[in-house]
């Protein structure tokens, strides 16, 4: 097989006007959005992101659903997920047991969401937010009781939902969030 | 009364008048005007909203009175390693000569109000507006600072290519009105014949070579945030820096004076009359708004633009900016042999 020849890039030859044109181009692409800006900047705490549903964010834990196989905890690859030992009494017998529960450590956690597709029971699910403040590095390592409660979502409480949609003639335009939208 | 009478007498002095109050005073409040504009521009531009927390309903407008306050309270720290007279010394005289060439244009055809005779006024003043930027250079080798001294050298290249294009392009007004009084000058651009509409290519060179002089965006090299901290300025903190830059805006300023005297009618179309406000408040009062809008021009390109490389800023100057000076010129002697201007 002959291979393929290497063609030369050649640069369209560019004179004084066509510099000029492309100056004036940019200045009215300038003068433009001066005139009509498009601004997407979210004013954050006065304005939330409404992610959409399936967002990777947080983690819940639905103990009810666990069957404590563990599977979250090896497959996470991160080692955000662990088993940890809880002792408890059985209701049937009333023996005294230990049973491994799935705690995660969000310290570690990079949101891959193996965990919670891997899940036989789905017994966990992804809340669709992300800006959640912890006040110290300790306290992101949560314990079997506040990994089943979803966490504080404090932006929720102040500020108002918007949404991102992509436009076809103005890009990305944020847009106030519809109730009842997906 | 006597006592107001004599501050109003001193105030009005036309060289007090036009150092204190229409070079340090006017440009200040311009400046902080202008920097806003310039955020606020280029936010809007690029999509973003620029300042805005500190006072939501004008537009984070207050915002530079805290960057001004900051620096003001921002303690002075000066290096073991300068050489501590010339690096103290170098941006006070480099702001005390950027006002300087104020004083050598009119403000009004009113010759009892000029601060020195008028004859040679675009020569000299031309002549004063280029020695601050040696104090530039001298600043950054002052510092004794990688960057500072790379900032001053490319300043010294960037000096070679704007000095000679911003001096032949005003100086092509006088080519126009055979005369190198900035009076003349003013007074022939009456009845609407601006030196702009008859000579473009000169005042389009003028603009360039004032953005090249002034570190206006495109050619924004001497104090390039990205490759050398801040030129020259690298070592300079709290109220020093705020000199320098003031000195950087106050140049920018005194150069949009020069364009609007030359190329926008100067006070026109007012006609100064009799009086200390009609004769000579009033047409300030006009230059330094042209000179304004002159300067929100300039800012509004930061919006636009990048930065050249120093070599292709020299290659642009000389290859482009060089001819574009000398058409212009030619225009202008061209226009004054057919009798265009009266
Ligand atoms: S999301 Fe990924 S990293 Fe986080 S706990 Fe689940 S598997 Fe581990
Ligand atoms: S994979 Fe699901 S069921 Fe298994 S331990 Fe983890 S959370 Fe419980």
């Amino acid at each position: 097989m002959v291979p393929p020849k290497p063609v030369p890039k050649t640069k369209p030859r560019r004179g004084i006007f066509h510099a000029f044109k492309g100056n004036l181009e940019a200045l009215m692409i300038g003068v433009k959005y001066f005139i009509d800006p498009k601004r997407f900047t979210l004013i954050y705490p006065k304005e939330y992101n409404k992610l959409r549903e399936g967002y990777r964010g947080f983690i819940v834990l639905i103990k009810q659903k666990c069957i404590n196989c563990a599977s979250c905890a090896r497959i996470c690859p991160a080692a955000a997920m662990k088993m940890i030992r809880i002792p408890e009494v059985d209701e049937k017998t009333g023996k005294q047991k230990v049973k491994n529960w799935p705690v995660i450590d969000y310290r570690r956690c990079i949101f891959c969401g193996y965990c919670v597709d891997v899940c036989p029971t789905e017994a966990l699910y992804h809340v669709p937010y992300h800006d959640v403040v912890y006040q110290n590095m300790a306290e992101m390592y949560l314990d079997l009781e506040s990994f089943q409660k979803p966490p504080e979502y404090k932006a929720a409480e102040e500020g108002i939902p918007v949404r991102y949609i992509v436009d076809e003639e103005r890009g990305l335009v944020k847009v106030p969030y519809k109730e009842g939208e997906k | 009364m006597d006592v107001i009478d004599v501050i109003v007498k001193i105030i009005t002095w036309p060289p007090l008048w036009q150092l204190v109050v229409l070079g340090l005073v006017a440009p200040l409040g311009v400046v902080v005007g202008i920097l806003w504009f310039e955020r606020k521009t280029a936010a809007r531009v690029q999509r973003r909203f620029g300042p805005l927390h500190v006072s939501p309903r004008i537009g984070g407008a207050i915002q530079l009175i805290a960057d001004l306050m900051r620096y003001a309270f921002q303690e002075i720290i000066i290096p073991k390693t300068v050489d501590k007279g010339v690096f103290l010394i170098a941006p006070l005289t480099a702001l005390v000569l950027s006002i300087v060439p104020v004083v050598a244009v009119p403000f009004t055809s009113v010759s009892h109000y000029w601060p020195i005779p008028m004859e040679y006024s675009v020569l000299i003043s031309l002549a004063l507006s280029t020695i601050s930027a040696i104090f530039i250079v001298l600043a950054g080798w002052a510092s004794n600072n990688k960057f500072s001294i790379i900032g001053g050298m490319r300043e010294a290249y960037m000096i070679t290519a704007y000095e000679l294009m911003i001096i032949l392009a005003i100086l092509s007004v006088s080519a126009m009105t055979t005369s190198y009084n900035f009076v003349d000058v003013v007074l022939a651009q009456t009845g609407g014949k601006w030196f702009i509409i008859l000579n473009p290519l000169a005042f389009l060179a003028a603009f360039i070579s004032v953005l090249m002089a002034t570190s206006g965006f495109p050619f924004e090299i001497p104090e390039s945030e990205n490759e050398v901290v801040a030129g020259p300025f690298t070592e300079y903190s709290g109220l020093l820096y705020g000199v320098n830059m003031g000195a950087a805006y106050i140049k920018r300023f005194v150069y949009s004076i020069f364009i609007t005297l030359a190329f926008l009618g100067g006070w026109l179309p007012y006609g100064p009359g009799d009086g200390f406000i009609s004769g000579y408040l009033i047409p300030s009062l006009v230059i330094i708004v042209k000179a304004t809008i002159l300067m929100a021009v300039f800012s509004f390109l930061r919006a636009v633009y990048g930065r050249y490389r120093l070599d292709q800023a020299l290659d642009f100057a000389w290859k482009l900016l060089f001819p574009l000076a000398l058409m212009g010129f030619g225009l202008g002697l061209l226009e004054a042999y057919i009798g265009l201007i009266g």
